[in-house]
């Protein structure tokens, strides 16, 4: 009883309730964004993004108590798992969107491929940790190039061309941070421009699309370009203080498809304008910054890499997010960490923060 | 030791990568900030206006035409409502089934209903079209089975309707959308493309009273155009009622007397200008235009020989022929060339040097006062005349009797018709010779006349001398019959002819009718004054078989003594006034002083009844 009271007083609350602040600004931005809806599905699913949360907390408090460390051992069994999970999507999972990202367990459908972004961050954070008398020699970083490319190739055949590129750009971070030259990703940057033309055979037309509206937004405003200039008017429309609260009228009326996905970023933007979105932002800053300090503070090399992979996780998901609902980059469907309607998204998030209080409760047994 | 060592130096090196990092991130927020300050604070306006245009939308709501009704209260153009069916795919839950239960009701294929809804390329909210203007029989039937037909709807929709079909078309006109080439016009500057408006005759004229104003609905649509609220609406003001001077039921005697005869005919109370009947045949049926015309019905229309879309009234242009004569006695009368008791003897023939002109009567008609040239239409005698009065007198009478200018009636596109003149304006190449004068003097050669010209000449004749500008526009009033605007009477000038003449021509109408060449227009118990003209048409001389006769022409007016009716008749190729036109004029006598009348003009206008006679 007062080990567990004592547990609780040294959860990072500041941390807890920046991440519990952004969940409930999620529930209330896809329930503002949704009122003059047709359908009643799209009208409750404030609710399930509610459930949702609430069933992440529920996870996460209990996760704090036990040491993170036993992460360390499960590292490569839960990567096992969850690749063992996208094989079976490719073969067997449930279909949406034009992509099939699903699995279904009972009534309780997931996306492996969601939690395959932290699963690879333990898993690397236990790789790097198991071998820190080796870091030196450059034939370690061959190991975990295959481990985040043979996931990678599940997802992105799924297709879901925004989780793989997370994938790779959490790994690429994790081992620039380890010491990977920036060099070998000039040379690899060149190897895969090389290649493009052969893989750009392989990607679905709407993929293709997005791309090219990206490189010229011009070339199709009523198709995909659509997209993101109504995204655009949504966010600039939205002014120095916003529209106000349910008064988003491109989220509402659907001009903005999408809007509690990967776009939902728009709808906070239209309703609390430019103040809102900085807030917004320095929210996240906030979140990053306690993940910063974790990684700097880490005594130990897992710790560090669990905690800075978190960090570039959360980082590039924000940045490429607001990035492409602002248009400044292409539409790659990546969701708002903790804000886009999505269950698996939403857990995983919320279990990557969790671990991030787990780091900085137990951070002075080690 | 040195591994100890090498280790914590790695830490430092990882810790300064996360430091790197996290100044990377720093810089790739600030990057967002940055386009956010661009996009909300920069742009903001722009945007917020494209989004206002997003979701708002303006739908005109067209306001219905204003009535056009007869002297006597009789609707002559109205508005019907018109149902258009349609179907909103998405509210079709199974399209096969309500297409099967409605090709029952349409007595169409199910196939076809299937097709137009699987075709539809627009947004699944919006209506598709099924079929445009259904009948009641398939209306009641949808809505008694509006149960069972999910998705399927009417549309009401005003209609512009001539319950006469082509009766009076040509005055009246017709409604069809704003063509292309009148939206880039400046005079059309305010409308916008798919509005209707007047097009021709009436309806174009008096397009500003009739049309009303349309109004509005702003409503919130979204991304699929759906309407999701009403955010501001303005009622359509109903357009101003017509009332005309016209009296259908003259009109439709009328049309009934000239018995789809190729022609013009207008009947006016030559005391006031008003015109009472119009007609202009062929006509055309302006249903057709209501219900948007394809494109055979319209190249019909602009290329038939006997020019439907003409209102011959007003553009037609024919020589007068012996119609004429009356301008030409009433001249040598003004002049003092002649008297009433002026003989001139007729022998079928007459010289002028070296030329030799022809009567139309094969031996001539003997010996003639005026009076008797009159009612026979002596050609002899009135070249005689004409030589004595001289075209310049002829000329100034013409005019004076308003020939060789637009009546004013203000209908668009009116002829002006030609009046010759000696020194200026229409002259035959070579310059005028007596020759000419003899020709014109009979109405031939250089004069044409409209057949409102004929009209308003006759009536001035009739009423002791005064030109009266015709009018068919009583009233405009609104819905709740308020006047907006009264016409009356108005006089183009009092002629500057002796009413003393005016009464000897008068005279010899009278003859015309009583005695003369006008025989068929008698009417028992009624005087009757008129004059029968047969007009050369020039491509031919004078055959009297197929499309080159000549047209006959018949001015009237009744009773000669208290005049209530001016008439003119002109038909094309017709062959002889007499024999063709003047029965018309017969008719519509017989008709109009038949109906029951309160009181004959709207207007009590000053009378200046006949003098003489």
């Amino acid at each position: 009883m007062s080990s567990s009271r004592r547990a609780l007083s040294i959860i990072d609350w500041r941390l807890f309730a920046a991440v519990a602040g952004l969940a409930a600004l999620s529930v209330l931005i896809i329930y503002s964004t949704s009122g003059m809806h047709a359908s009643l599905a799209r009208r409750s699913l404030y609710l399930k993004q509610a459930t949702w949360a609430a069933m992440g907390f529920v996870v996460i408090i209990p996760l704090c108590i036990f040491p993170y460390r036993a992460t360390w051992r499960l590292a490569y069994l839960i990567y096992g798992v969850l690749l063992a999970a996208l094989v079976l999507v490719a073969f067997m999972g449930r279909s949406g969107l034009g992509a099939q990202r699903w699995l279904s367990i009972g009534s309780f459908a997931f996306q492996p491929s969601e939690f395959m972004k932290l699963s690879l961050i333990i898993l690397l954070a236990r790789y790097f940790e198991d071998r820190k008398e080796q870091l030196h020699s450059p034939q370690i970083f061959i190991l975990p190039i295959l481990l985040t490319l043979v996931p990678m190739a599940f997802v992105l055949r799924q297709p879901d061309l925004g989780t793989a590129i997370m994938l790779i750009l959490i790994s690429a971070s994790i081992l620039v941070m380890m010491g990977l030259k920036i060099r070998y990703f000039v040379m690899l940057g060149t190897a895969v421009s090389a290649v493009t033309p052969i893989l750009w055979r392989y990607l679905h037309d709407y993929q293709k699309n997005r791309i090219l509206v990206f490189l010229y937004p011009d070339m199709d405003p009523i198709g995909v370009g659509y997209h993101v200039a109504q995204s655009k008017i949504a966010v600039g429309s939205g002014g120095l203080f916003g529209k106000g609260w349910m008064a988003a009228t491109q989220s509402q009326l659907n001009f903005l498809p999408a809007n509690h996905t990967d776009f939902v970023f728009a709808g906070l933007a239209e309703q609390w304008g430019f103040i809102g979105s900085l807030g917004l932002l320095l929210v996240y800053a906030y979140v990053l910054s306690r993940g910063l300090r974790l990684a700097k503070d880490a005594t130990d090399l897992f710790t560090m890499i669990t905690s800075f992979g978190i960090v570039c996780m959360i980082a590039w998901q924000v940045v490429i997010n607001i990035g492409m609902v602002t248009g400044i980059m292409p539409v790659v469907g990546i969701p708002l960490p903790l804000l886009s309607y999505g269950g698996s998204s939403m857990l995983m998030n919320l279990l990557a923060v969790g671990l991030l209080l787990n780091i900085h409760k137990h951070r002075y047994q080690y | 030791m040195s591994r100890e060592y090498e280790i914590s130096n790695r830490y430092a090196y990882f810790q300064k990568r996360i430091r790197i990092a996290a100044v990377v991130i720093s810089m790739a927020g600030l990057l967002l900030v940055l386009r956010l300050w661009t996009l909300q604070i920069l742009e903001g306006d722009r945007l917020l206006q494209l989004s206002l245009n997003n979701r708002l939308r303006l739908r005109s709501v067209e306001a219905p035409r204003g009535l056009i009704i007869d002297r006597n209260g009789e609707v002559m153009v109205e508005n019907l409502a018109s149902f258009d069916l349609y179907a909103i795919p998405e509210d079709m839950p199974d399209v096969e089934d309500t297409a099967r239960r409605l090709a029952v009701i349409l007595q169409s294929s199910p196939d076809e209903l299937r097709q137009r809804v699987s075709q539809w390329r627009g947004s699944q909210f919006e209506p598709v079209l099924l079929r445009k203007g259904v009948d009641q029989r398939i209306v009641t039937a949808i809505e008694e089975q509006k149960i069972d037909l999910p998705g399927v709807g009417l549309q009401v929709r005003p209609v512009r309707t001539y319950p006469n079909g082509g009766s009076a078309a040509t005055l009246l006109g017709y409604v069809a959308e704003v063509s292309g080439t009148q939206l880039q016009s400046k005079e059309f500057r305010d409308f916008h493309p798919g509005e209707t408006m007047g097009q021709a005759g009436i309806e174009r004229r008096y397009d500003a009273f009739i049309r009303g104003v349309d109004g509005g609905e702003q409503v919130e649509v979204d991304a699929l155009g759906r309407v999701s609220r009403l955010i501001r609406q303005v009622e359509p003001q109903s357009g101003f009622n017509l009332h005309l001077t016209l009296d259908n039921r003259l009109q439709r005697a009328a049309e009934e007397a000239m018995q789809g005869r190729s022609g013009a005919l207008i009947a006016v109370h030559p005391l006031t200008g008003e015109i009472l009947a119009m007609v202009s045949q062929p006509s055309y049926d302006p249903n057709q235009f209501s219900q948007r015309l394809t494109s055979e019905q319209w190249r019909k229309l602009i290329t038939d020989p006997h020019h439907p879309m003409q209102n011959k009234g007003l553009q037609g242009q024919y020589a007068p022929g012996s119609i004429f004569k009356l301008v030409t006695a009433l001249a040598a009368l003004e002049k003092g060339a002649i008297t009433p008791e002026t003989k001139f003897s007729c022998d079928g023939a007459f010289n002028l040097g070296s030329h030799l002109f022809h009567d139309w009567k094969k031996g001539g008609h003997g010996t003639l006062d005026l009076r008797q040239a009159i009612a026979n239409s002596c050609n002899i005698y009135f070249y005689n005349t004409a030589l004595k009065a001289g075209i310049g007198e002829i000329t100034r009478v013409a005019r004076e009797l308003g020939l060789g200018a637009p009546s004013g009636l203000g209908l668009g596109g009116e002829a002006r018709g030609v009046i010759p003149h000696n020194t200026t304006g229409s002259q035959p190449a070579g310059g005028w010779y007596p020759g000419n004068t003899v020709m014109a003097g009979i109405g031939q050669g250089m004069v044409t006349v409209t057949p409102i010209q004929a009209v308003m000449m006759v009536s001035a004749i009739a009423n002791g001398g005064t030109l009266y500008r015709p009018w068919v526009v009583r009233k405009i009033e609104t819905l709740d019959r308020e006047l907006i605007e009264e016409y009356g009477p108005e006089r183009v000038r009092k002629v500057d002819i002796d009413p003393d003449n005016l009464a000897i021509v008068r005279d010899g109408m009278q003859a015309v009718v009583n005695e003369g060449t006008g025989s068929r227009a008698k009417i028992p118990g009624l005087s009757v004054a008129g004059k029968t003209g047969t007009a050369q048409v020039v491509e031919n001389s004078g055959s009297q078989r197929g499309d080159k006769r000549d047209h006959a022409w018949f001015v009237s007016f009744a009773p000669a003594d208290n005049p209530q009716i001016a008439i003119a008749v002109v038909i094309e190729h017709g062959g002889f006034g007499g024999q063709v036109a003047a029965p018309i004029a017969r008719s519509l006598l017989e008709a109009w002083f038949k109906l029951p009348r309160d009181t004959a003009p709207t207007h009590a206008a000053e009378p200046e009844p006949a003098e003489g006679d």
